[in-house]
């Protein structure tokens, strides 16, 4: 049993080894080629940078620079913060309410909010931005009420399906001890869902901080958000392309939604193992 | 029944502010959409009623909008399965005492943190150096390379992101289960399957949804990968429909007719597929 | 808890400072120009600073993301504060955007522009005002054409670049070059023809031109508007040229659907190859680039021929796809305003520095005089070329009435198809006139 254990181990981790070696194989290519000039990523862009093609840190400087990288970052920063705080809270707390409750209205909100998660997003852009800009929805903190709303559909159908899988003796004992709906929400139900409200902060992290279409089209003109000066300033008519300051500035974007996907990790496995220690 | 009813009356509290954002982001704008779906116009403010014309032009005009139906069709398939089957066998893996499980985790997390069009075109260099050398061809070739191409960056892109889905409902699953079955003697395979797979049918459900929503609304990496290349042959729905509004005169009303059929099409596939899937899961 | 109390309790607060300071900058109503092209978004920025200084008026300039206008400009003309000044391309963009356009016929600004002819117009109103004007031909490197000229051993008859002026001269040269590419120390005469999808439109738009515009006008062709029928009659024409940009290139046929136009320009920065079919635009993705070979004074332009009768005589291909139009849906006051402001930039000596110097624009209007002009090569060999005696140049009006976008993208896939051998130049050719006759219906 033992040597059972150790042999799967091994196998197991040598076959992880491979696989996220060949994972990687992209993105060490977007990392080597931000030390590239332009030129040379284009004619040789598997070469390693040599002396003629090697530009150092320019491209990051250039990048950083021409895009007015730090305060597009602050805008990403503060859109993205507050947003997936809101959608985290309100949506976890309907989907308690969809899942719980059995009556006609949340069944068909419930579908409601699965059914906007297939609307292709070229079908209400334009419509979208009208009313963003009729409801004055188009600043940095309506396009959080924005978010709240287009990303209600994933989060909602998510909690739903965890809160669907935890057994209702839990909140029939706690009502019973006679606490507020409010009360066993915040102090049964949401300790329970922290991993899932943990995998859901971050898939909407990554949506909003990635995100181009939307805010270019609501905030745009006023606001840049990272990926809007990025395609904006590195990009030119007549198929005019930095792709080197592309490629440094996606290195420079990806590391602080790296490092929340970190810590927010780490939050996950000590929540499990709370979980664990308690059951 | 008393939990229901219990909560009940606190819907202005738990439901409504998400109903009112979903209503302003969402239906309202959608409710604007389906109308302007029905008649010709420029902007949003210059809209002239044509009734059922477009639609009419939507199939009519020419081919290439069932052509990319069925593209997107066989692209979701393949997909849908190949990233579900891998992503559930990394999870497994991944929640075994493994070393090095959180940095494996994060690396296979990697590229979803990352937009889509700029890493098709990175993927456009590898695919076409790779060809080259084994071929001297080009993604433009053939359109089987485009099809397996885009199938191939999907998987990257979105094994991942299902992985943590998945993640999240294995650890979910109660250690006690987990340890009963061990103690009884069941193989690793038939713990799978009796115990861990039942258990996280919920994850199943969400992840095959959201592979197949994703996969039906496949946009960026369609663009920057093949744009449709050769002959439009590997043009997606969505590339589709966008091509529609943008790159015929006076089509935006029929691009918006597109949309509301792919809507329905996506809507009514996503439909039996929840109950399929649904009706698998076993009671909370 | 009481800490992440505080957090959110001062995020709150922040936002809303935020949201109240952000609402305060977009609520007047003011000039708002919806730039076009991103590569001079943020010569504008300078502009703007500028013209407030002198006359107190606030411009809001936002740039378009390439690709996106548009997209753009539809969502932003249907908001509370539109733009007053877009560009529209021609009279394709007329035609779709005519409920917006105002007519600026009595305006300063039109009232400067050189030749009227130049507008887009519709009955007596003049709806978009050219404001720049470009070039595009062949661009050589000087000093690898001067190289094979000194060769001992070359074929072909030129004996420098101001002997090609034909398309079978060009032919000559450019094979036998070809032949010695090693010695030349190139890797092909032609960068890549650049295939890619989206990347195709130096052929299908640009090249295409060319015999289309032979064709209207040999056959009087209406050309305000796109016609219902063509007939491609000097297609073949555009097949010897195309056919000498593969078979005489950096790369193989086979690699053509992978290869951009910037591929292309760097090959050419690089010395890669000799020759690179581009406008005056192109010198930004040469110049000043890390590992660029090409010197200023060794590029010009050499016009697109390819076999016409008397094509000794024909220039490089001159004209302009970038009119500005007024947004008729906003108060008049700012549709002058709005006037005021692009007036003054093409006529005052401040505005116009910018417009050469910085925006390197080949401006058509009567303000500007001869010394007025950009410095980059490329742009003073458009001049020259516009100024040459007994040289007609090739006017952009043709591809301006291609019917779409999707009749080009069809048409530049059928290329593509056709330098990978999967098809037939007749089935192109072919294919190039019925599209059009369906496209242009389905415009209608």
């Amino acid at each position: 049993m033992k040597t059972r254990r150790f042999v799967f181990n091994t196998v197991g981790f040598l076959g992880l080894l491979v696989v996220s070696i060949i994972w990687l194989v992209p993105l060490a290519l977007v990392l080597m080629n931000s030390f590239k000039a332009h030129t040379f990523i284009r004619v040789s862009p598997f070469a390693l940078p040599d002396d003629a093609s090697f530009a150092g840190v320019g491209n990051y400087v250039s990048g950083m620079g021409r895009t007015g990288f730090l305060i597009a970052a602050g805008w990403s920063l503060f859109i993205t913060v507050f947003s997936v705080a809101v959608i985290v809270l309100v949506t976890s707390m309907t989907a308690w309410y969809i899942a719980r409750v059995k009556a006609w209205y949340t069944t068909v909100l419930y579908y409601l909010f699965v059914f906007s998660m297939i609307v292709p997003f070229q079908m209400v852009m334009f419509t979208m931005s009208k009313v963003a800009n009729v409801t004055h929805l188009d600043n940095p903190l309506g396009i959080i009420v924005l978010y709240a709303g287009f990303g209600a559909g994933l989060s909602v159908f998510i909690f739903v399906g965890f809160i669907r899988s935890i057994p209702i003796d839990i909140e029939e004992a706690a009502m019973i001890d006679g606490a507020s709906a409010w009360r066993v929400f915040f102090t049964v139900i949401f300790p329970i869902l922290r991993p899932t409200a943990i995998t859901v902060a971050i898939l909407n992290a990554m949506w909003v901080w990635n995100d181009y279409l939307l805010p270019y089209l609501v905030i745009g003109s006023d606001y840049k958000t990272i990926p809007i000066a990025v395609q904006q300033y590195m990009t030119g008519a007549y198929g005019q392309k930095d792709m080197g300051g592309f490629m440094a500035m996606l290195v420079v974007a990806i590391v602080p939604i790296i490092v929340f996907y970190l810590t927010s990790q780490k939050h996950i496995i000590k929540g499990v193992a709370a979980g664990a220690v308690k059951g | 029944m008393r939990v229901s009813k219990y909560i009940s009356k606190w819907f202005p509290l738990f439901a409504l502010p998400t109903l009112a954002a979903f209503i302003l982001a969402f239906v309202i704008p959608f409710g604007m959409g389906l109308y302007l779906s029905f008649t010709k116009f420029q902007t949003v403010d210059n809209a002239q009623w044509v009734g059922l014309q477009n639609y009419v032009l939507a199939f009519t005009e020419n081919s290439d909008f069932i052509n990319a139906l069925w593209f997107t069709v066989r692209f979701t398939v393949v997909s849908v399965v190949s990233v579900n089957i891998c992503a559930y066998g990394l999870a497994l893996l991944l929640t075994q005492a493994l070393k090095g499980t959180n940095v494996f985790r994060a690396i296979f997390f990697l590229p979803n943190l990352i937009g889509g069009i700029v890493l098709g075109y990175v993927w456009q260099l590898l695919i076409n150096g790779v060809l080259q050398k084994i071929a001297s061809q080009d993604l433009t070739y053939n359109s089987a390379y485009g099809f397996w191409g885009l199938v191939i960056v999907v998987n990257w892109q979105m094994i991942g992101y299902m992985m943590i889905i998945y993640i999240a409902a294995i650890q979910n699953v109660p250690g006690e289960v987990q340890e009963a079955a061990g103690i009884d003697g069941a193989s690793f395979f038939s713990k799978l399957i009796h115990v861990t797979i039942p258990m996280t049918a919920s994850a199943v459900t969400i992840c095959t949804f959201l592979t197949l929503a994703n996969c039906l609304k496949l946009f960026d990496q369609n663009l920057a990968l093949t744009g449709g290349a050769p002959q439009n042959q590997t043009e997606g729905l969505a590339l589709n429909i966008f091509r529609t509004y943008y790159n015929i005169r006076n089509h935006q009303g029929v691009g918006q007719a597109k949309a509301v059929v792919f809507f329905v099409f996506v809507a009514t596939i996503a439909f039996f597929q929840l109950r399929f899937t649904r009706s698998k899961e076993v009671d909370g | 808890m009481t800490i992440k109390t505080r957090i959110v309790g001062a995020g709150i607060a922040l936002a809303l400072a935020l949201s109240a300071a952000g609402c305060g900058g977009s609520g007047e109503e003011q000039v708002y120009f919806l730039n076009f092209k991103p590569e001079v978004a943020e010569v504008y920025d300078k502009i703007v600073a500028a013209y407030e200084e002198e006359t107190g008026v606030k411009v809001k300039v936002v740039t378009a993301a390439s690709g996106t206008y548009e997209q753009t400009l539809s969502s932003e003309i249907a908001k509370r504060n539109p733009p007053t000044i877009f560009q529209i391309n021609g009279p394709v963009g007329y035609g779709s955007w005519s409920d917006y356009t105002a007519d600026m016929k009595d305006s300063d600004f039109y009232a400067a522009l050189s030749d009227k002819s130049l507008a887009v117009t519709s009955g007596d109103g003049v709806y978009g005002v050219p404001y720049v004007v470009e070039g595009y031909g062949i661009i050589y490197n000087k000093a690898i054409m001067d190289k094979y000229f000194a060769m001992p051993n070359k074929a072909a008859a030129a004996n420098s670049i101001d002997d090609i002026n034909s398309f079978a001269h060009l032919k000559a040269v450019v094979e036998d070059m070809q032949a010695k590419k090693a010695d030349l120390g190139i890797n092909g005469v032609f960068s890549a023809t650049s295939l890619s999808p989206g990347e195709d439109w130096r052929w299908q738009t640009h090249l295409a031109n060319v015999p289309f515009s032979y064709e209207f006008t040999a056959n009087g062709t209406d050309v305000s508007g796109t016609p219902a029928e063509v007939t491609f009659q000097y297609g073949d024409n555009m097949q010897q040229l195309f056919d000498l940009y593969l078979n005489n290139s950096t790369t193989e046929k086979g690699q053509l659907g992978s290869k951009t136009v910037d591929d292309s320009m760097s090959e050419f920065a690089l010395g890669q190859s000799a020759m690179v079919q581009n406008g005056n635009w192109g010198w930004n993705q040469v110049a000043g680039v890390q590992g660029n070979t090409v010197q200023a004074e060794n590029v010009g332009f050499l016009p697109l021929y390819m076999g016409m009768a008397g094509e000794e005589t024909q220039g490089i291909c001159i004209g302009t796809e970038n009119y500005f139009s007024i947004n008729a849906k906003v108060s008049p006051e700012l549709q002058q305003q709005s006037l005021d402001f692009l007036y003054w930039l093409f006529s005052s000596e401040k505005g116009k520095q910018f417009v050469t110097e910085d925006l390197k624009f080949i401006a058509p209007f009567t303000t500007f005089t001869d010394a007025d002009q950009p410095n980059d090569p490329l742009a003073q060999s458009v001049s020259a070329w516009m100024n040459k005696p007994g040289v007609t140049s090739v006017s952009w009006d043709a591809m301006k009435i291609f019917p779409s976008q999707q009749w080009k993208d069809g048409f530049g896939a059928n290329l593509l198809s056709y330098a990978q051998g999967s098809m037939e130049w007749s089935a192109v050719s072919e294919d190039a006139v019925t599209s059009w006759k369906a496209q242009a219906e389905a415009a209608g």
